[in-house]
């Protein structure tokens, strides 16, 4: 370890190589957060619907998803679904599909406790002040939820982050990915893999800080 | 014991009720809250409900308000029923051309904290009766100033005292111009220096002739403001008396212990 000799420069050689990688993470964690969010509508509005079999199909597959991890998940969608549909998926839709699905499961969750976070007096007085239950929603209920999952929503994005680099295993060519093709051919893992974390600690930390920031003037309010 | 409706009647001959409960239970899973209980409501009435926690006012005032459901018997509102157990779809319709007749205001304010002062006020006529934006906007300046607090029209509830919330939100109600203000123990959330804002506010209303039902523990109101005064215990009405009666000369036993925990 001591006698280590550091070669930066076969990192800075390859600098624009890593940073088109770190462009293919952070479209992917954004197009992922478009879809997740989405997703976890659907399944929030499966779990809070009138109708058991919808409820039941909702909490079911949140179950599964949270419960399992998302390793194998990814690999089930890229290696599973070809051969159920019979159709060849690129990896990088089977990438977003993935995390969307991971990431709307938890935040589904987020829209609920936002929701439920909403005191009930407060539609009740929406209610017999003659608002539909529409209005009720849109008006009342839905502006509090928002501001209640916001942070979270954000704190999501970090994690997906973080959750893109899996896309390496099903050669996604994220960051991560190509940080293992560059060790492989520099031999030298030590100065790759130490500059990739750091890239994703960079981009990740500050926005952490921001939503600890955030959430606390929120509270404020 | 007295039949509640025809008793109502004895004392205001004249029209009919502005709202009814006629013989209303309600039960929670197996807890029975309500038993029967049969309330009519006259134009300029302030009945004051009265009774230990836990005998059923509120629930009471719920299920008039149309936020419960009743298990028996049926609300009627000038005639028409407007929440029955089975809540057919004429029920619904008429319960839906009455809502707005019927004001709340509860313990705990429900303000909306994302809207100011005004947007609380204005929401409803806008959203509800579509009255056009100046409009609304003069007739809630009118409300608030007429609970002291036209000053407040841009501040977020966040910024007000209690008493001042409770203002706004009888002023809310007030801006819907409803037939009857159901009040569901207004100041039990409030400290006590700042009850009397509220009480004055609500004393004014009735004067003017608000019909007025309300759930409270403050028996001097109940006493001075009130026309009668409706005495509650283990979801019954259990005593009924006009003004100031029940307090002189309180009839059962029940009311009588009750009304001892008040004197000093």
């Amino acid at each position: 370890m001591f006698k280590y000799q550091f070669r930066w420069d076969t990192v800075w050689g390859s600098f624009d190589f890593l940073m088109a990688g770190l462009q293919m993470t952070l479209i992917v964690s954004g197009i992922t957060l478009v879809l997740a969010m989405l997703a976890g509508l659907v399944i929030a509005l499966l779990d809070m619907s009138k109708f058991p079999p919808a409820r039941w199909i909702g909490v079911t597959f949140g179950e599964i998803i949270r419960n399992t991890p998302i390793l194998v998940q990814l690999l089930w969608v890229y290696y599973v679904l070809p051969i159920v549909f019979g159709v060849r998926i690129e990896s990088l839709v089977a990438l977003v599909i993935g995390l969307s699905l991971y990431q709307g499961a938890f935040i589904s969750e987020v829209y609920r406790s936002g929701i439920q976070s909403v005191p009930r007096g407060h539609s009740e007085a929406a209610q017999v002040l003659g608002l539909t239950p529409l209005q009720n929603f849109v008006r009342i209920v839905l502006p509090q939820a928002i501001r209640m999952t916001l942070p979270p929503l954000a704190s999501n994005f970090v994690q997906l982050i973080k959750f893109s680099s899996l896309g390496a295993v099903i050669s996604v060519s994220e960051i991560t990915r190509r940080g293992m093709e560059l060790s492989a051919t520099n031999f030298r893992p030590l100065e790759t893999f130490t500059f990739i974390a750091v890239v994703y600690f960079l981009i990740c930390w500050p926005l952490a800080m921001g939503i600890r920031w955030w959430e606390r003037r929120l509270q404020a309010q | 014991m007295f039949d509640g409706i025809g008793f109502a009647y004895a004392l205001n001959m004249a029209g009919i009720p502005i709202i009814v409960a006629e013989g209303v239970s309600k039960t929670f899973g197996t807890n029975q809250v309500l038993t029967r209980v049969s309330l009519p409501v006259m134009e300029r009435d302030v009945v004051c409900v009265v009774g230990p926690s836990g005998s059923g006012k509120t629930t009471l005032l719920r299920c008039i308000a149309l936020l419960e459901t009743p298990s028996e018997g049926r609300i009627v509102m000038q005639g028409t029923a407007i929440s029955t157990p089975q809540q057919e779809k004429p029920v619904k319709a008429a319960a839906r051309a009455v809502r707005s007749d019927i004001g709340m205001v509860f313990q705990h304010f429900n303000l909306w904290p994302h809207m100011t002062v005004l947007e609380n006020l204005i929401e409803a006529p806008l959203r509800v009766k579509k009255l056009p934006k100046d409009q609304a906007v003069a007739s809630a300046e009118t409300l608030l100033a007429k609970v002291g607090l036209s000053d407040k029209r841009d501040a977020y509830p966040a910024r007000l005292s209690g008493g001042q919330q409770q203002r706004v939100a009888i002023a809310r109600a007030l801006a819907m111009a409803p037939k009857v203000l159901l009040f569901d123990e207004a100041t039990s959330a409030l400290d006590p220096e700042l009850r009397r804002e509220v009480l004055l506010v609500m004393r004014q209303l009735a004067q003017e002739g608000m019909t007025m039902l309300v759930v409270t523990h403050e028996m001097n109101f109940a006493r001075h403001v009130g026309t009668r005064t409706v005495f509650m215990d283990r979801g019954e009405i259990v005593e009924e008396a006009l003004g100031s009666a029940f307090f002189d000369s309180p009839k059962t036993e029940r009311a009588q212990r009750f009304l001892q925990q008040f004197e000093d």
